[in-house]
């Protein structure tokens, strides 16, 4: 050590705030990079000089001996593997089977298995009704249930006087919630029985409960989030004012609650306990929960470093450690669980593209010009402007 | 810049075969002067800790092609100071955008028990020469090795410290009478 000046026993005398906190928080994310890495095994890492000095020898007998060329070959042929795995330039199938419902910036698309997409006509967006029969769509004013397999066949339709857009089908099929302007209306799938529920609400996309007999989670004007029986308009609980949500998501069985902000992210019990909040950075973020289970995998911005990672976590009392999934730079902007829950689709931005990982592994695929791909220009436009806004892949649909 | 010690090698070792507990090691010995180091180049506490988590999870990430005769902390310190610098330019550049008022220029809030004087002359100087005063005086290196991790010119690097030294020397100074 260097003699100590005066500055520098300032400068060690520094903590800097909640450090040990900090070091805590760190921890379990660096833990998890290192499960998710690929390690090397030690003898492989000690063979590196030995298959350079075999590669060289592969080279020399491909010059001299036809067996030696088949060799090449060979690891042409591997090499040839390794780039199957970037980027795709168009999308040609799904890993998974199910159908996608996918709001790009010029109305709702289909995407099936076999990768075939379809315009689903002039409408702004779109969500599946429960098994899939139909699509609730909304553009402007209107409000209108049509058929996917008869070229987008209007069913039914209603005008409202404000614009009219997140329209959300029950699980039983039975209700449709929207939002007509600030104003949260509920209408019977048939189309018939249109009234409002509340008349001032956030701008929430408001989330039926599975599994449970009409009941809606919402937020409302001064940052609560209220579960209504939507038949008696009873208020079943609501939590404390906060800042205004962007997401709420519940999990399959209807048993957890998932309320995201700007900048925190709570897990609520269905009888609305709170089971734990954890604070996030300002930036992109989102949550799709796992199915079948009540672990959830969140986008995670950190504005220092302009990068997006995945982590698995759980709504349970004990969220665990966080399990580090994926990591990019700029921002994911969707998220969605393939029907069989063995896959989850990523929209990552900033490349224009999707991923698809599996959730359980390392394995991934990635599409890219998915703008293109979905008759929008990056021309002029930011990307984050022209790339799909949502998804939802069917069935039971992803939330 | 000195070769690690038996012990580092040994937790570097274990970390490249997948050993929780020597990545632990290695992790609370380096995490401290990572995070304070972020800290002080950015002035700002929750980005500061997202820098140092960031950086160790780049480390970890390519912790197999890391060469084990080299010692651990330069390389992470590399990467800390140098995302500490973007973070502070980009920072920077959204306030210019915001027009902020010229009182809200720095938060030193959260210093804690950092002098004053210190703090604000801190501050006031541009992050490159904030980047160079912490890595020359709180992680002990010498100027040609700033100059290494750095990629700059040994001269900027001297220059970037004398300036730095006069303006915090003459707060510490001020501070005191």
């Amino acid at each position: 050590m260097r003699s100590e000046t005066p500055l520098q026993r300032e400068l060690q005398r520094i903590q800097a705030p909640d450090e040990i906190d900090a070091l805590r928080r760190a921890w379990p994310l660096v833990r998890a990079a290192l499960d998710a890495r690929e390690p090397i095994a030690w003898p492989r890492r000690n063979l590196r000089p030995l298959f350079a000095v075999a590669v060289a020898v592969v080279i020399l007998a491909a010059a001299v001996s036809p067996p030696g060329r088949a060799l090449v070959g060979s690891v042409r042929d591997a090499v040839g593997t390794e780039k199957k795995m970037k980027a795709r330039p168009a999308l040609t199938s799904l890993p998974a089977p199910g159908v996608l419902l996918v709001n790009a910036s010029n109305g709702p698309w289909l995407v099936r298995a076999d990768g075939s997409t379809r315009r689903l006509g002039p409408w702004s967006e779109g969500s599946w009704s429960p098994q899939a029969k139909y699509v609730v769509v909304t553009r402007n004013h209107q409000l209108a249930a049509i058929d996917p397999n008869a070229m987008g066949a209007i069913r039914w339709t209603l005008s409202r006087s404000a614009t009219v857009h997140d329209a959300r089908w029950a699980p039983d099929g039975f209700r449709v919630a929207y939002l007509n302007g600030r104003e949260l209306r509920v209408v019977a799938g048939d189309g018939t029985g249109d009234g409002v529920l509340r008349a001032r609400v956030g701008t929430t996309p408001p989330a039926w409960r599975p599994t449970a007999d009409h009941e809606l989670a919402f937020s409302t004007l001064d940052g609560r989030i209220e579960l209504v029986q939507t038949d008696s308009a009873e208020t079943l609980w609501r939590t404390l004012p906060r800042e205004p949500a962007t997401q709420l998501v519940w999990s399959e069985d209807g048993e957890r609650l998932l309320v995201l902000s700007e900048t925190s992210l709570r897990a609520f019990t269905a009888d609305g306990r709170k089971l734990w909040e954890i604070g996030l950075p300002v930036g992109p973020s989102g949550v799709a929960f796992v199915r079948k289970s009540h672990r959830f995998v969140m986008i995670r911005f950190a504005p220092a470093t302009g990068r997006s990672d995945l982590v698995l976590l759980q709504a349970e009392a004990n969220r665990g450690e966080p399990r580090f999934l994926y990591s990019a730079p700029g921002d994911f902007g969707t998220l969605a669980m393939s029907p069989n829950g063995m896959w989850l689709l990523v929209g990552w931005v900033k490349a224009d593209q999707w991923l698809f990982l599996r959730v359980e592994g390392v394995k991934a695929k990635a599409v890219s010009n998915i703008v293109e791909q979905f008759g929008g220009s990056t021309a002029g436009v930011p990307l984050e402007k022209a790339f799909p806004k949502s998804l939802s892949w069917c069935c039971p649909a992803s939330p | 810049m000195v070769g690690p010690g038996r012990q580092e090698r040994s937790w570097i070792r274990g970390a490249q075969a997948g050993s929780a507990s020597d990545l632990e090691a290695l992790f609370r010995e380096h995490w401290p002067r990572a995070h304070r180091a972020a800290f002080l180049v950015v002035q700002d506490g929750a980005a500061a800790e997202d820098i140092a988590q960031e950086a160790f999870l780049a480390a970890v990430r390519n912790l197999d092609r890391f060469d084990r005769k080299r010692p651990f902390g330069p390389w992470l310190h590399r990467i800390v100071v140098n995302r500490a610098i973007d973070w502070a330019r980009a920072r920077a550049l959204r306030r210019e955008t915001a027009a902020v008022d010229a009182g809200d220029e720095y938060d030193t809030g959260d210093l804690g028990t950092f002098s004053e004087g210190v703090a604000a002359g801190l501050a006031s100087l541009p992050p490159e020469h904030r980047a160079v005063i912490v890595l020359r005086y709180l992680l002990d290196y010498t100027p040609g090795e700033i100059a290494d991790l750095l990629d700059l010119p040994r001269g900027t690097v001297n220059s970037r410290l004398r300036r730095g030294l006069d303006r915090l020397e003459e707060l510490i100074d001020r501070e005191r009478r």
